[in-house]
This record gives C-alpha cells, sequence and structure tokens, in this order.
C-alpha cells in the first residue's frame, strides 16, 4: 500500500539539499555507503533488482510468457528454481521480468512526477504572487485524497495499460514533488547570487534553470527515492486488483492475484516468491531514501 | 484562531469544490459507453433502451447540467441515486463508514503501541545493534504489501488451523469476541505496516529534540536520563508524531482497499473498488468525496492540535 | 413427451448414474441454515429478466418458481427431466404449435395475493414485448429465445395457450431456464432490483448490498413440507482466495457454479477429505472469435489455421489442469447431450494429433504467405478476467509456433459486449456459457445471422438452414444426426472454434444433501428439496 506519509518526511526535509552543491553530491555519497551500512545495504539491493531488470532476456531460464501443460503447479526445482504457475510458466524468469515491470512503472511514475512536480513547483515559486496561489490550490485538490484512491480512480478511467499506470501513479505523486522543489526555491531565492543575477539583468528564465534549478537537486533526490517506493507499491496493489500492468507484462502484483491464492496449499511458492520481489524492492528504496535523506538533510546530518 | 480556522474552511470548500470537478471529469474519460458498461452483464442494450435509460438516469442531458445537478443535491445533503442498486447512494454508503473507521481507527492504535516505544528505544540506543534491528524490522513492515501480507495471514491460518475469521460483518453486540477477532487480524496486518511510520517518526523526533537546547538544560541540572527522555524529549518529540497520525488516518480511510477486500469486511475502501468497476458514479463520486471529507478534516484536526501540543506555541501565550 | 423416449435411453446411462446415490438414503431432515458462495454481488438485484449473469440468476432462485423446471435431483438435463413447477402439467397441441399449461391452484405470491394465468401472461407478453405487453423491461437481454412465440392466452385464471410461429418443442427447456421465473403481475418489474415478490420456497429477508442476500423459509409454499431449510444466507466474496478459504474453513457450505477447477478441489480434498466433490459439465466453452468481415481472419483458410494450431489437449491439460474435455459446438457426453463425442471429433480441424494439427496450420499460413520467421501479426482480445486471460496467454503461445505473432489486448468486462458485437476485433479468445444444454439455444443465439451474440459475424445460409431444420425435427434420434452434421460444418469452416468445454468441481460439505450440480450452471439451485444433517 503506498507510503502515504512520506509527504511528512519529505515536508522534513523541505529546504534540505539548497546547500548541497553537485560535488558535495557525489561526496557526499561515497561517504554515504562508509557512514550508512543500512543506506548502503538499500543501494545494493536496489542495484540488483536494476541489474536483473536490465539483463531479464540473458539471465532468464525460460521464457516467461511460455505455458508448459506437462508442469503446472510445479514446486521449485533445478530446471524451475521457483517452480512453476497453474499455467506451467517459470516463476524465476517472471519474477526478473516481472523487475523490469515495477522498474519502469515506479522510475516511470517517480521521473514523470518529479519533472512536471519540479517545473510547476519551480515556476510557481519563481514567480510567486496569485500564480503561485492558484497553482497551490490545484496541488491542494491533487493531495485531498489518498495516492491510492486517485491511482485507483485514475486508472479505472484510463484503462488498463503500463502507460496508464504510470500516469495514473505519477499524477498524485506530482503535487508533493511541486511542493519540495516550491519550498527549496523560495529559500534559495532569496541568496544573494540570485539576486545578484538579477541585477546583472539576466532573464528569470535562465535565473530559474541556471541558477535554482542545479541547488533543488538534493531534496528532489530524496523525494524521488521516497516515492520510488510507494509507487512500486501502489504498481502492485493496483495490479493485484486487476486496474494494473495487463497481460502479458509479467507484474507482481498481478502474479499474486487470482489463482496464486487459490492455489497457495498446493504451490505456496505461486504467493511466497512474488511478495518477496515486492517487499525486498520497497525494502531497498526505503532502505535508500532514509539514508539519502538522512545524508541530504543538513538538520538531520550527524543524528 | 478563529480568523484562520474561516480561512482553513474557506480553503477546504475550495478544494473540495476542486476536487468535485475533477473527479466528475475523470470518472467521464473513461473508454466505453456507460449504459454498456452498467448493463454488461445484460449482454447487449438495443438501441432503443440505450436512449430510455440514458433518459432514465439523467445521462441524456449535458454533462455541466449533470454536474451542476449533482452539486446541487450534494450541498442539500442528496447524495443522489445508485445506478445499480437503483437506492438512495447514502443508504448503501452509510454502513460502510463504521466498518472503515472501526479499522482504521483500530490499526491506529497496534501502529502507536507497537512503533512509539520502539522509536524510542531506538532513538536512546542509537546506532547500536539493537536500533539496527529495530529499523530493518520496522522498515520490512512498511516495504511489505499490505494486501500479502493479509493473504499470508489468511491461508497460513486456513491451512495450519482450518479456520479463518468470520466472512461476514459481526456485530459488536451480537457477538463481542468474535467482532474483535473479525477486526483485530485485519488490524494487526495494517497496523505492522504503519506502526513502522510511527517508529520511525518518533526515533527522528526524538533524536532532533535531544539536540534542543532546553534538553541540554535539564541534563545539566542533573535529572536522571530516564525523566529527561521520557517527560522532557517525548512529550515535544509527540507534535510529528501526532502529524503521522492524523495522515494515516486519513489515509487508512482510502488505503484499506485490498485488506478489506481479502478479509472480507465490508468497508468503504472495498465497495469503492466495486463501484468503480461498476461504473456506479452517484457511489463513486460520493464516496471519493467522502474521503476528501476525510482528509481535509483530519488535516486541519492536526493543525489545530499544534497550537496545543507545541510547547513553543505555549511559551508565546 | 412420448416422441423422446427414443432420445431418452440414449442418455439413460448417464441419468441414472447421475441421479444422486444418496438422494433418498436418508430421511431429509427439516430445519437449520446453510452459507452459500457467492462471487459478486448481485447485479440489477433480483430482476433476473434483466440480467445475464449467474450472479444475479444463483441467488434469485429461490425465491421464484418456473411453469416447469429442471429436476433437481437429475445432473444432466434434459427434456425428459422436466418436472412441473407452477404448471400443474402441461401438453402439446396442434403438432407442437400450442402448448397449454394447467396451472396450480394453491400459489400465492410472497406478498399474499394469488397466483393466475395473468401473471404468466404478464411475463411472457413483457419478455418478448407483444405490443398488448402491460409492461415494459428495462434491457430484455433473453427476448429473441421468446421470438417464435406468436400469442399467450389466459384462456381462464388456470390456463395458458403458448400460440407458436411454428413447432418448436424445445421451447419448454428455455421455460425451464433459471433465466426464465414468473414475476408478479401486479407489481411493477423494475421493483424487482431492489426487492423480490416472487412464489418461490423462500422469502427475501434482507439484501446487504456487495454483503450477502438471506432468505427465510416460505411457510405457505405449495408444496407441502418443503422446503427443509429455515434459513438461507448467500455470502458474497469478491476475493478469490478468500473464497476458497472460507469454503475449506466451512464458514461456507456450498461452492459457487462453475467456479471449483479440478486443481482447487483436488487442494480442498486433502486438506478436508469429508468434503463432496462432483465434477459436472458447465455447458461453458472456451473458444475462439474471429471476425469473418475483417482481414485477416475473412480468409477461411487464416481461420482455418487457427483452429488446426491451438492443441486442445494441451490446453485442457495447461489451463483447466484435465478439468475440461474435447467437444465441438455442443457439450459431449456425458456431460452435455448432443455434442460430438472424442473418436467423431478427430477428423476435425485442430482435434487431431497435436504435431500433425500444427504442421497442417503451418501450411496453411505459409499458403497464404506467413511463416513463424515471418508472422502474422495480429491483436488478439479478451476480458480483463482470470480464466479468459490465461486461455488466452496460451492460445498466444501456440499460435506463435503456426507463425502468427498476436499481442493480447485485456478488454474490461464492461466493454466486452458491446465490443464483440460491433466486431470492433481481429481475433478473441472467447467463453461462451448456454442457457439451455439446447441446440436451439446456442446456435440462434451464436451463429445465427444478425444476432447481436453471434460475434464473429459469421453468417452462412446453409447453415441457417441446417439450424431451422433441427430445430424442427420431432425425431431425436435423427435430430442427433443433424446436429452432429452441423457442428461437423461449423468446424470446418471454422466459423467459431470451440477449444474444450470446460468441468466444474461443485463441491459441498458432507452435511448438505440434495444440492445436486446440474450440467448447466444456471439451472439449479432452488434450494426446495435442501436439507441439512447436523
Amino acid at each position: 500500500m503506498a507510503a502515504e506519509p512520506a509527504t511528512v518526511e519529505v515536508r522534513l526535509a523541505g529546504a534540505a539539499g539548497a546547500r548541497a552543491s553537485r560535488e558535495g553530491i557525489v561526496h557526499t555519497l561515497v561517504r554515504f555507503c562508509r557512514k550508512k551500512p543500512l543506506g548502503a545495504a538499500g543501494a545494493a539491493i536496489m542495484l540488483v533488482i536494476v541489474l536483473m531488470a536490465f539483463f531479464a532476456d540473458v539471465i532468464q531460464t525460460h521464457d516467461p510468457i511460455a505455458t508448459e501443460a506437462a508442469d503446472t503447479l510445479a514446486r521449485p526445482s533445478a530446471t524451475h528454481w521457483m517452480g512453476t504457475d497453474h499455467l506451467g510458466r517459470d516463476i524465476y524468469s517472471r519474477i526478473i521480468h516481472g523487475a523490469r515491470v515495477s522498474l519502469m512503472v515506479g522510475v516511470g511514475s517517480t521521473i514523470v512526477a518529479s519533472l512536471f512536480g519540479g517545473i510547476i513547483g519551480l515556476l510557481s515559486g519563481y514567480i510567486g504572487g496569485k500564480t503561485d496561489l492558484v497553482v497551490q490550490r490545484v496541488m491542494d485538490i491533487l493531495q485531498g485524497l489518498p495516492l491510492l484512491v486517485l491511482a485507483l480512480v485514475m486508472s479505472a478511467a484510463l484503462g488498463p495499460s503500463i502507460q496508464n499506470v504510470i500516469l495514473a501513479i505519477s499524477i498524485p505523486i506530482m503535487p508533493r514533488a511541486a511542493r519540495v522543489i516550491r519550498a527549496s526555491v523560495l529559500s534559495i531565492r532569496e541568496f544573494q547570487y540570485v539576486e545578484a543575477a538579477r541585477a546583472l539583468g539576466v532573464t528569470h528564465l535562465r535565473i530559474a534553470f541556471r541558477h535554482i534549478l542545479p541547488n533543488t537537486v538534493g531534496p528532489f533526490i530524496v523525494l524521488a527515492t521516497a516515492q520510488l517506493g510507494s509507487a512500486i507499491l501502489v504498481e502492485a496493489t493496483l495490479s493485484f486488483l486487476g486496474l494494473g500492468v495487463p497481460e502479458p507484462y509479467p507484474s507482481w502484483g498481478r502474479m499474486l492475484s487470482v489463482s496464486a491464492a487459490e492455489y497457495a496449499q498446493k504451490a505456496p511458492h505461486l504467493v511466497l516468491f512474488p511478495g518477496i520481489a515486492i517487499s525486498l524492492a520497497v525494502f531497498g528504496s526505503n532502505l535508500l531514501g532514509d539514508a539519502l535523506r538522512d545524508t541530504l538533510d543538513p538538520r538531520l546530518r550527524g543524528a | 484562531m478563529k480568523t484562520y480556522l474561516a480561512q482553513r474552511l474557506g480553503i477546504a470548500a475550495l478544494t473540495l469544490f476542486g476536487m468535485s470537478l475533477v473527479i466528475f471529469v475523470l470518472l467521464r474519460l473513461a473508454p466505453g459507453d456507460i449504459v454498456d458498461i452498467l448493463f454488461s452483464t445484460g449482454g447487449y442494450v438495443n438501441p432503443s433502451e440505450r436512449v430510455a435509460i440514458e433518459k432514465e438516469l439523467g445521462l441524456d442531458r449535458p454533462l455541466w447540467v449533470q454536474y451542476l445537478d449533482w452539486i446541487r443535491h450534494l450541498c442539500v445533503g442528496d447524495l443522489g441515486k445508485s445506478y445499480r442498486y437503483d437506492l438512495p447512494a447514502w443508504e448503501i454508503i452509510r454502513p460502510l463508514i463504521p466498518v472503515t473507521v472501526e479499522l482504521a481507527v483500530l490499526s491506529l492504535i497496534i501502529a502507536v503501541l507497537l512503533g512509539v516505544p520502539t522509536g524510542v528505544i531506538s532513538a536512546v540506543r542509537q546506532d547500536t545493534a539493537l536500533d539496527y534491528a529495530l529499523r530493518v524490522v520496522s522498515l520490512a513492515g512498511l516495504s511489505m504489501p499490505s494486501f500479502w501480507l493479509a493473504m499470508v495471514i489468511i491461508l497460513v491460518l486456513v491451512a495450519w488451523i482450518g479456520w479463518i475469521p468470520p466472512v461476514t460483518y459481526v456485530s459488536p453486540w451480537e457477538n463481542f469476541p468474535l467482532h474483535a477477532i473479525q477486526f483485530l487480524l485485519p488490524a494487526l496486518a495494517v497496523g505492522y505496516r504503519s506502526s513502522a511510520l510511527m517508529m520511525r517518526i518518533t526515533r527522528s523526533a526524538l533524536l532532533e529534540v535531544m539536540r534542543e537546547d532546553y534538553i541540554r538544560t535539564a541534563r545539566a541540572k542533573g535529572q536522571s536520563e530516564k525523566t529527561v527522555i521520557w517527560s522532557h524529549a517525548l512529550k515535544n518529540a509527540i507534535l510529528p508524531v501526532v502529524t503521522v497520525i492524523g495522515i494515516e488516518f486519513a489515509f487508512l480511510i482510502g488505503g484499506l482497499v485490498v485488506t478489506e477486500t481479502v478479509f472480507n469486511l465490508p468497508g468503504v475502501a472495498r465497495f469503492l473498488v466495486q463501484a468503480i468497476s461498476w461504473r456506479d458514479y452517484p457511489i463513486v463520486q460520493n464516496l471519493v468525496m467522502f474521503i476528501a471529507v476525510v482528509v481535509i478534516l483530519s488535516n486541519l484536526t492536526v493543525d489545530m492540535l499544534y497550537g496545543v501540543l507545541d510547547p513553543r506555541v505555549r511559551y508565546g501565550s | 413427451m412420448m416422441r423422446f423416449r427414443v432420445a431418452a435411453a440414449l442418455w439413460a446411462a448417464v441419468a441414472v448414474s447421475s441421479l444422486a446415490t444418496n438422494a433418498y438414503a436418508q430421511t431429509p431432515k427439516p430445519g437449520g441454515h446453510l452459507n452459500i458462495m457467492l462471487r459478486e454481488d448481485l447485479s440489477q438485484g433480483f430482476a433476473v429478466h434483466e440480467t445475464s449473469t449467474i450472479s444475479t440468476s444463483y441467488p434469485s432462485l429461490p425465491c421464484f418458481n418456473n411453469l416447469v423446471f429442471f429436476d433437481q435431483l437429475k445432473r444432466t438435463e434434459s427434456l425428459e427431466t422436466l418436472l412441473p413447477e407452477l404448471a400443474e402439467k402441461w401438453s402439446w397441441q396442434d403438432n407442437f404449435r400450442n402448448l397449454v399449461f394447467f396451472l396450480r391452484k394453491d400459489v400465492k405470491w410472497h406478498d399474499g395475493k394469488p397466483f393466475t394465468s395473468r401473471d404468466v401472461k404478464f411475463t411472457f407478453d413483457m419478455l418478448r414485448e407483444a405490443p398488448e405487453a402491460q409492461a415494459k423491461l428495462r434491457i430484455n437481454p433473453r427476448k429473441d429465445w421468446y421470438t417464435n412465440i406468436e400469442a399467450v392466452e389466459a384462456a381462464d385464471p388456470h390456463t395458458v395457450v403458448f400460440r407458436l410461429k411454428r413447432p418448436q418443442p424445445s421451447l419448454l427447456l428455455m421455460l425451464a431456464s433459471g433465466y426464465t421465473p414468473i414475476y408478479a403481475a401486479h407489481v411493477p418489474p423494475a421493483s424487482y432490483r431492489t426487492g423480490c415478490v416472487g412464489t418461490g420456497p423462500f422469502k427475501v429477508k434482507e439484501w446487504r448490498k456487495g454483503e450477502y442476500v438471506d432468505y427465510v423459509k416460505n411457510p405457505d409454499y405449495f408444496v407441502k413440507g418443503r422446503p427443509y431449510l429455515d434459513t438461507l444466507r448467500y455470502v458474497v466474496i469478491e476475493n478469490r482466495g478468500t473464497r476458497v478459504s472460507a469454503l475449506q474453513a466451512g464458514k461456507l457450505d456450498v461452492s459457487f457454479p462453475g467456479e471449483t477447477t479440478k486443481t482447487a478441489s483436488e487442494q480442498l480434498k486433502k486438506a478436508v477429505p469429508q468434503l463432496v466433490v462432483t465434477p459436472v459439465g458447465q455447458t461453458v466453452s472456451d473458444n475462439i472469435i474471429m471476425n469473418v468481415k475483417k482481414p485477416p481472419f475473412d480468409n477461411p483458410k487464416v481461420r482455418l489455421a487457427v483452429s488446426y494450431g491451438i492443441d486442445r489437449r494441451g490446453l485442457i491439460q495447461a489451463v483447466h489442469q484435465g478439468g475440461a474435455v474435447l467437444g465441438a459446438s455442443l457439450a459431449p457426453k456425458p456431460w452435455g447431450v448432443w455434442g460430438i463425442a472424442e473418436q467423431g471429433l478427430q477428423p476435425l480441424p485442430g482435434y487431431g494429433k497435436a504435431a500433425d494439427m500444427k504442421d497442417k496450420a503451418r501450411k496453411l499460413m505459409a499458403e497464404v504467405g506467413y511463416t513463424p520467421e515471418k508472422p502474422l501479426k495480429v491483436e488478439i482480445v479478451t476480458r480483463a478476467i482470470a480464466v479468459y486471460v490465461d486461455m488466452a496467454s496460451f492460445v498466444i503461445n501456440e499460435l506463435k509456433q503456426v507463425g502468427i505473432e498476436a499481442t493480447l489486448k485485456q478488454v474490461e468486462t464492461a466493454q466486452w459486449h458491446a465490443m464483440a458485437t460491433r466486431g470492433d476485433y481481429q481475433i478473441g479468445a472467447n467463453l461462451t456459457g448456454l442457457g439451455v444444454d439446447d441446440p436451439d439455444a446456442n446456435f440462434y443465439e451464436n451463429y445465427a445471422c444478425g444476432s447481436p451474440r453471434n460475434y464473429s459475424q459469421y453468417c452462412n445460409e446453409t447453415v441457417m438452414k441446417m439450424i431451422d431444420q433441427q430445430s424442427q425435427e420431432l425425431n431425436p434420434q435423427k435430430r442427433l444426426e443433424m446436429l452432429a452434421g452441423l457442428q461437423k460444418k461449423l468446424e470446418e469452416d471454422a466459423a467459431r472454434p470451440i477449444l474444450d468445454w470446460k468441468l466444474d468441481y461443485f463441491t459441498v460439505w458432507p452435511h448438505v444433501h440434495n444440492m445436486i450440480p446440474h450440467n448447466n450452471i444456471y439451472n439449479f439451485g432452488r434450494m426446495t428439496d435442501v436439507w441439512r444433517d447436523k
């Protein structure tokens, strides 16, 4: 289920990376691995999942959508490492291809949300005044519903397809991104170098994108990792309810729906492996997100 | 305070109005003809039947008229008639609310009972093995899809003891122990997840508070570490915890979808999913508005509580 | 009725074996309660005439009665297993042109009003949308069943005459379908969407939306001493895993018709050995619909290649784990009455040895210029429901091997029928359920030119003639022969290749007696004779 309250932490992290410069981030990333073993573990999990997704075609042992009549609901074995489902499809191959779907939706929706939310937040924070007020109210509206509920209604309205699921998850996340970026823009706007640039007659657009945007990278990263976990969870939930990514893409959430529970006693691996896969992916991104936040949020630094 | 409240209520009304527009438009974006969808179980709707149904349900009117009609009725507390059930929407929605509220409250209680003490321990023992262990366990809770947890609970129960909690709602007056079991199991599944949030927020809030001057003062005054933590620090760290409780409550009202489905509890969230698949607009629209009102009210309550709980506010007055 | 004796002999063996062996072994005990599984809430309430879903018809059965109904204790349905219900007896006159029903005189509606011929006339005038109809249904999905009725006359309060345009002996079967209850004339048909005034053995006590329907015994039921049970509860459980668990844990006493797969039943039986599992036909087929009006499936070669290309036995093994049987457009014996038996199927496209069939399919595809290396690309549609998607996934994998590369498009249930009726698709993986195991109900609905349910838009004059001829044939043996020819022709034309007929592994707890599943999911569950031992 959606990790809704990530907003709180993000809010806390709001003014976070205002001071973090580009080099600072690279530097802290290196240091962070040494100082944050949990975060490093999270990063490692995520790396494994990314590699799995990337090389799915190479490391698969079977075609993930090929059915095998003679070998249905087989227990894990040397040929089928995680067993087969009720159609005789290889669970291991489906899990690694499922990583692709999960990441595609998770990363896709986070990027779409952060990008559009970021631009909206940047402009609304920079321009200020009435525009800001109107944008704020619109964001209020989109945030007035729990992530899952809005995503549910949206994916039902748009129909099941991978693009629509990405859209359905990114729209509810967007206001969060807008909020965070706006907050850091508001604080950066008052800095002297921005004022200096303005005094030198640099255009607004240039100020916004050249001087302010790079300085929002820190909170941006914190936000993106925090949302990645929720996006993966929401995708799994939507797919579980049959409103998510359609066949033939193997999706972890859908692997858990219908037949998994029906045949669970005969074939517990049907319930076990996809559930573990989802949990690990979200766990990894949460660990990483936590550590990143601790590192990039100056108020928590050293805490 | 009063003007602040009035202002907030104004914004809330504006938000709700916007929300109604968003939901109304979204639902009408759905592909396919509404009459086909509503009567898909009939198989085929012929053109003359279609015209009659559109007229009966008021779908032949322009969209903006339908929208205004909905809002006008909503303002006087009339939620319209369910397309599927031919009954006032309120009659159908009303019995769902207590189920979801009870489940949400119970889950939150479990979450606080589990999360706050572990958060304190974790903060006090910061960076020890215990801290890491607690954080990993709680983060695992946050990472497990609660529908999976719910599934596993049901499956393990039925496989091991051949028993599952009741599949129809048991009222507390009828059979309290059974009622308690029926709600406690899903509440545990959900509460474990929420407890992770409570734990994390308690831990970080406490760590932050402990660096504040007045804690140093208290320590300097020679008060025992126990007193410092439990009576000074925790009192002040409670603020973010309250915020999370508020936000989590709002989240749970709509977010219990799959838990309610797996445990077959007749709550708001489960019904929302059903109504969405039937395209029962009056039900979906009003359920979504209901969830929005809960979200806004709990946010408002949290903000009001700030005034009561924030020591800085208290010192100022 | 005499004329059907011959046909009766054909399925006599089946009928005898299907007579519940323990039905009369014990004396029924009155009283008690049953919890019965529902997979979703009732759509349109109890307005059975305004839906085509078992989710409405099944939980409405205890409320209603038909003129005639299938014997609830016999598994395989036919004209021979019909029993009078609201009609005391019936008689065909004028060489199957007039059907006269003599109604019971002791029947009362649940609100106390007497049941008369007026109610029967009201119901059928409404169903066939006669000019003199006193009420109109919001939608009328089975209007086509009654096109052959010219007039319904209430000769006196307890006699009704159906006048037909042409002889149609199997009309009785449609009247006996769970989809054909008699409505009360004195309440508006719309009121059935929220409540139920019936004549049946149970009265609706409460319908909690999305939760359950509660029934109590009708103390004035016209069969003395029935029903046995005091109360019924139909429990809605949408999550499939929870449904199965609830049955296993004893929270439910009876499974849902057509819902239990072979594997699920084996798993249940292993966990709770005393459960009673009855394999039974469902009159539901997996089939492939191909739009014959659009390329590439307007080309019979491509259609045939599809039919040859799908290994039906493999499908039965993989998708149904053996819980389905081979058959053409009608279910084969012993699961149905009219289908072609397995050896008769061998020579038909797709029913032979899998490897040979694949070769034939590849040859046909090669003739139109496609190979597995240079495949024909199509989009296959299916409903976004697990059983459909599973079947479609298998079919895609099969077609890949013969030079057809299909991508899957899932269509929401809500849009499925409209899409299929309009012909907005190339090829689809489909399930078809028949209201009764009857050739007329099947062919007029699914293969006749212009029928909205004829999704492949297949229209062939010879076939139409064959359909009409078999419908009027009064000799059952001759009719069976005609039907074999018709089914053969349809498969050879790949009009709508039938992949298999599904079986249900209906499961009840041992304390449930006389709950006999039928070979048609829509026609059992009146609950009059069901009793509980515990």
